[in-house]
């Protein structure tokens, strides 16, 4: 029998405020899904597209890219640069079919550890009813299958 | 005198008087309808000059070649308005400076072939032309056809056309805008980019370049046409520039002083998406 669906949730987060806040929602006890795995990085404008295309190579199912509040930035503008480097991101995968309900991004401060832990399992709750991401992770099969050549 | 005369003595009078050591621009090709660049470094070459209206190719591509401009000396290149577009963005990016860089411009409208004014980068205003410009209609019906699909038909639109990529790169070598030493698909620690030509690594490649593309692309469609399976580039490339657009009132190659888009910010930029 197979074994029930657990979704993979990556969570790209900066260290100052989304990693902080996680931290916060650990140390006030609040519960949330086990499914997120979190990478810390020093700045959203740190993650680059690449990581989001890596954990989904990887076999993530929905990934998660949070920072600071616009203002918030340690690095003062890194979130800035960030935010415009996301919308054109998603618009591209919006464009090449990848569902933006995949792609998530979010402003979580060093505060709001009730909120990340909201968050992560409304993500975890919208995944498990999204499935697999089958569509993305069987490509790597598609060459073998269905060869043009 | 026809524009083809014209720009051969101009190119042989910009040779001999040393004020360029090279000329761009475009000579006989294999076949009748086609033309190769040609490389002029003295005036009896630039004899050989063609300027009909198959010369579609953008040559500024040529202007970022590794060491071309490092000794200061000027060259000179014959470009369509979209040409102009890219020296600009390469200008606004830094990677070349206006001075070194002669125009020989030419606009083709249909079988008409017109010489531009202006020799510097300075002379030619593009922006109001570029950002009212709209691609092919046959590209445009195409665009709205797929924005009206569901992301599982665009899915499908994308892998059928991406399984076919054999990753020959001919997208990157023809593009201005892809002057990278080191381009992020030949970075193998960490591998982001699988280099065999499955579905998969070929899906992260595109995307990769039409991201790097996004606010940067001067729609010359040259990747389109050197792709040798077809593969609707210039459709995510579009797509990509009425984004940046849409989203922060930016056209790429307006003018040559611009901030590149992607490494500049407004603090009320749009940012609906965010939780």
């Amino acid at each position: 029998m197979s074994e029930p669906f657990e979704p993979k949730i990556v969570a790209f987060v900066c260290t100052y405020c989304t990693y902080a806040g996680a931290d916060l929602a650990g140390t006030s006890r609040l519960k949330y899904a086990p499914n997120v795995r979190i990478v810390r990085l020093p700045c959203t404008g740190r993650i680059s597209p690449m990581f989001i295309l890596k954990a989904l190579q990887k076999g993530a199912d929905t990934v998660l890219v949070s920072g600071c509040h616009p203002g918030d930035c340690h690095f003062t503008a890194g979130n800035y640069h960030a935010r415009r480097r996301w919308t054109v991101f998603r618009a591209l995968l919006a464009f090449t079919g990848i569902p933006e309900e995949r792609i998530r991004f979010s402003w979580v401060s060093a505060a709001e550890g009730a909120k990340f832990a909201e968050m992560i399992n409304e993500i975890t709750e919208q995944t498990r009813k999204l499935g697999p991401f089958t569509q993305y992770q069987e490509l790597q099969k598609v060459i073998e299958t269905q060869s043009t050549y | 005198m026809g524009i083809q005369e014209q720009y051969r003595s101009e190119a042989a009078a910009l040779l001999s008087s040393g004020e360029v050591k090279l000329v761009i621009g475009f000579g006989e090709g294999s076949t009748a309808d086609r033309r190769r660049p040609l490389f002029a470094r003295t005036p009896e070459e630039a004899q050989k000059f063609v300027l009909d209206a198959a010369c579609i190719a953008n040559l500024s591509t040529y202007l970022v070649t590794e060491g071309l401009l490092s000794d200061g000396k000027k060259v000179a290149v014959f470009l369509k308005p979209d040409g102009i577009r890219s020296v600009n963005i390469l200008i606004s990016e830094a990677q070349l400076k206006p001075d070194q860089v002669v125009i020989l411009g030419y606009a083709i409208d249909k079988a008409e072939i017109t010489a531009l004014e202006g020799r510097n980068i300075s002379d030619f205003s593009l922006g109001e032309e570029i950002r009212s410009h709209t691609p092919p209609p046959h590209i445009l019906q195409e665009a709205e056809r797929i924005e009206e699909m569901n992301p599982a038909e665009r899915f499908e639109f994308w892998k059928a056309h991406f399984s076919k990529c054999i990753k020959c790169y001919a997208c990157r070598q023809v593009c201005p805008m892809c002057y990278c030493r080191r381009c992020i698909v030949d970075v193998n620690q960490p591998q982001w980019v699988s280099t065999s030509s499955h579905t998969l690594g070929n899906f992260e490649w595109n995307i990769v370049r039409a991201f790097h593309l996004a606010g940067r692309c001067a729609a010359c469609g040259a990747c389109d046409r050197a792709c040798p399976v077809n593969i609707p580039l210039r459709l995510v490339n579009y797509r990509m520039g009425k984004e940046v657009i849409d989203a922060f009132d930016y056209c790429a190659g307006e003018n040559s002083s611009q901030k590149p888009v992607l490494a500049s910010f407004k603090q009320d930029d749009p940012e609906t998406f965010i939780l």
